[in-house]
């Protein structure tokens, strides 16, 4: 009897000993988690050894930066794998492992290439991409047939359209994201771009005084500011984030919009659209300038694994990302949660052209999304542009004075 | 007045005491104390999370810098404007409320306990949701503004500093005057009602009898509900982090410095030093509070 429990022990101990457990912080509100929960599922079928637990984070991304920094600043192991934010690889780097050796791997080759620049810190992997977004133009297809308009290919164009459109149908006529916040780094981004400017060029240069730049800076922001004093975007802008934009567009109160992918399947929702099937989805406006380009900031989430878990952790973490990044998974998460893959070869899936035919198209809109300056002071360069920008566009400073004081405090945060 | 009794304990006793407390003034060390102390520590230093930053002491320097940053001006500056206005207004109608609902009528249960919703709720809720009644599309506060003529139709209401201020101190006030007002009551009811009525045969008139008995019996609590209400004031964070954050107040900024900047710099000292000059802030106006409402602590 006695033999027999030690053994039984032993054999406990020796199981016990084999499997490891890891945590996961992501994610954990409806669909998203729902298809997570299914693929630790398949993942257990495949390494039953690996226990996966899935912490869950707060909706708000600034929430769960502040949890990340508490968790790595204290240098806990837990959580094992972390959820980041494309603009967080930088700031983040010294506290993930380095996948560089794992480039292979994870079979980075076949991603998009610019999530894969995301995740890499001074020729250093620290992030493997997991879902992406790209800024969108979305339009009323119903408004521009009743007028005769085809989609506009560049911002002047498009203010004239929606500002005759909103006039004729007393609706307003684009909405942005204009709040102090990170997405209007996000929207100002793609105007700037679009002309050919920059805050920072590729090395982290603050390059806004330079001439040729400068002006080009100007023409930007005061085509996006025209936008709000002409009335075709009601100032309200100043004040919305991604949400309070999305709900006047699919209640019928704005010809175009500004926003991300996930806008797709909830406006053509019957159950909570008015405008179900009445929308198109087009490549943000160029730039009016000679070489004027289409851009689209660059979103999305990657995954990083903690550099304080054991080995153990990281190996069996590995497997997790290398498993939830993988051809097969990334076409189950596009399918059944509506998140854009990162592995370029699933946009040529027929069974994804079916389910999410607007995903295939704008295949080239996410290949040539721009991220954002790759920095580790990205949160104080983003806070910076918000402020100033912010000032600017509701009034309180001027465009030149604007881009001096956003000037001299980059110059300051990067040590310039 | 009762003399003071001194009661002899035996040594065993003392000890018993001692060793029965001694958990309860641990636990206070670890989360209370030990934290502060540390706070003040680093506030000395010069360090930031990121690996390779060095901790290095630099005395008074970071209290230098704080008076330096114009950030941090402003953000002290929108902390005081807002505490001083809107703890003010709360005390005004706090005590108007307490005065009304210490009569005698029918259903005054009901009507105390409904007064306490607005502070029941969670302050993100509430504050999520007047950001909503703010809103310039779907906002009823906004739509009322407009048709009053008092703001040119389709102006944010939460986009400029000072309309933001206004907006977001009567957040504050419909939120916390009822439970300046629930203080107050409970300090009301503690008057003995004789004291009126002897008020009243010697022809004191109402606000005599406000003044000279409601008022200094009342003060102990209306200072304790000042003291309350000024330092929760003074750190105000959610409010104005989710209803517009470039109005900055101290603990908005300190967030920043503290979580933004974590892992970019040598910067978790400044945050240290910004939170201590916080906490003098409060006690600065503990103290006054104290001094002039005469309340000692025995």
């Amino acid at each position: 009897m006695k033999k027999l429990l030690v053994l039984t022990l032993v054999v406990l101990m020796a199981v016990i000993g084999m499997s490891v457990k890891i945590t996961m912080a992501a994610g954990a509100v409806g669909k998203e988690l729902e298809v997570l929960m299914n693929q630790i599922k398949m993942f257990n079928e495949i390494y039953p050894d690996i226990e996966v637990q899935l912490l869950p984070m707060p909706n708000s991304s600034t929430a769960r930066h502040d949890l990340y920094v508490t968790y790595l600043g204290a240098m806990t192991s837990d959580p094992d794998i972390l959820m980041i934010d494309v603009i967080w690889p930088a700031e983040f780097a010294p506290f993930v492992e380095d996948l560089t050796d794992d480039y292979d791997y994870f079979e980075l080759d076949k991603f998009l290439p610019g999530t894969v620049k995301s995740g890499t810190v001074q020729g250093k992997i620290v992030a493997i991409p997991w879902f992406t977004d790209a800024g969108l133009l979305y339009y009323r297809k119903d408004l521009l047939e009743k007028y005769g308009y085809d989609v506009p290919e560049t911002w002047e164009d498009l203010k004239k359209v929606a500002a005759d459109i909103a006039s004729k149908e007393k609706i307003h006529g684009m909405l942005f994201q204009l709040a102090q916040y990170e997405g209007l780094v996000c929207d100002v981004a793609e105007f700037v771009h679009s002309y050919g400017a920059d805050f920072l060029d590729a090395n982290g240069k603050v390059i806004i005084g330079d001439a040729d730049n400068h002006a080009k800076l100007v023409k930007a922001l005061t085509t996006l500011k025209s936008f709000i004093d002409d009335g075709v975007a009601p100032k309200g802008v100043l004040t919305y984030m991604e949400e309070e934009t999305r709900r006047p567009f699919q209640n019928g109160e704005s010809v175009f919009l500004r926003n991300w992918p996930y806008v797709w399947s909830l406006a053509n929702d019957p159950k909570q659209s008015k405008i179900a099937g009445k929308i198109g989805v087009a490549p943000l406006p160029k730039g009016d300038i000679e070489n004027g380009r289409h851009s689209a900031t660059l979103g999305g989430w990657m995954l990083a694994i903690n550099g304080y878990s054991s080995a153990a952790e990281k190996d069996a973490a590995k497997k997790f990302v290398k498993f939830l990044t993988s051809y097969d998974q990334q076409l189950y998460k596009a399918m059944n949660a509506g998140q854009n893959p990162t592995r370029k070869a699933v946009y040529a899936d027929p069974k994804l052209k079916e389910a999410a035919p607007f995903m295939v198209e704008l295949y080239n809109v996410f290949i040539n999304a721009e991220p954002r300056p790759i920095t580790p002071v990205y949160t104080e360069v983003s806070d910076a542009i918000q402020r100033h920008i912010h000032d600017f566009l509701i009034g309180k400073k001027d465009v030149e004075k604007a881009l001096k004081d956003l000037e001299s405090e980059l110059k300051m945060i990067t040590g310039q | 007045m009762s003399a003071k009794i001194k009661i002899k304990y035996k040594k065993k006793d003392i000890w018993l005491g001692f060793w029965l407390i001694l958990p309860a003034v641990m636990a206070i060390f670890i989360t209370a104390f030990f934290p502060l102390l540390k706070t003040f520590w680093d506030s000395f230093f010069s360090f930031g999370l990121r690996p390779g930053i060095p901790k290095k002491f630099i005395g008074f320097d970071n209290y230098i810098r704080l008076f330096h940053d114009t950030r941090f001006m402003a953000s002290l500056v929108n902390t005081l404007i807002f505490a001083v206005f809107s703890v003010t207004i709360e005390f005004i109608l706090g005590l108007a409320t307490a005065l009304i609902l210490n009569a005698n009528f029918a259903l005054r249960g009901i009507v105390r306990a409904a007064i306490l919703i607005p502070w029941a709720i969670p302050t993100s809720v509430s504050s999520q949701m007047w950001k909503w009644m703010y809103n310039d599309q779907y906002g009823i506060v906004a739509q009322i503004l407009y048709k009053l003529g008092w703001l040119a139709p389709g102006t944010p209401i939460l986009s400029e500093k000072w309309s933001s201020m206004f907006a977001i101190m009567a957040v504050d006030i419909w939120k916390t005057a009822p439970f300046m007002a629930l203080l107050l009551l409970a300090g009301l009811q503690t008057i003995p009602s004789e004291l009126y009525e002897a008020a009243r045969i010697d022809g004191a008139s109402g606000w005599k009898q406000f003044t000279k008995i409601t008022l200094p019996i009342l003060s102990p609590t209306i200072a304790v509900a000042l003291i309350f209400r000024t330092l929760d004031a003074l750190r105000v964070f959610d409010i104005f982090y989710i209803m517009n954050k470039s109005v900055e107040t101290l603990a908005v900024y300190n967030r920043h410095i503290l979580m933004d900047r974590a892992f970019t710099g040598a910067w978790f000292g400044y945050g240290s030093a910004i939170s201590v000059v916080i906490f003098l802030i409060i006690s600065i106006f503990a103290i006054i509070y104290m001094r002039s409402l005469n309340l000692k602590f025995e």
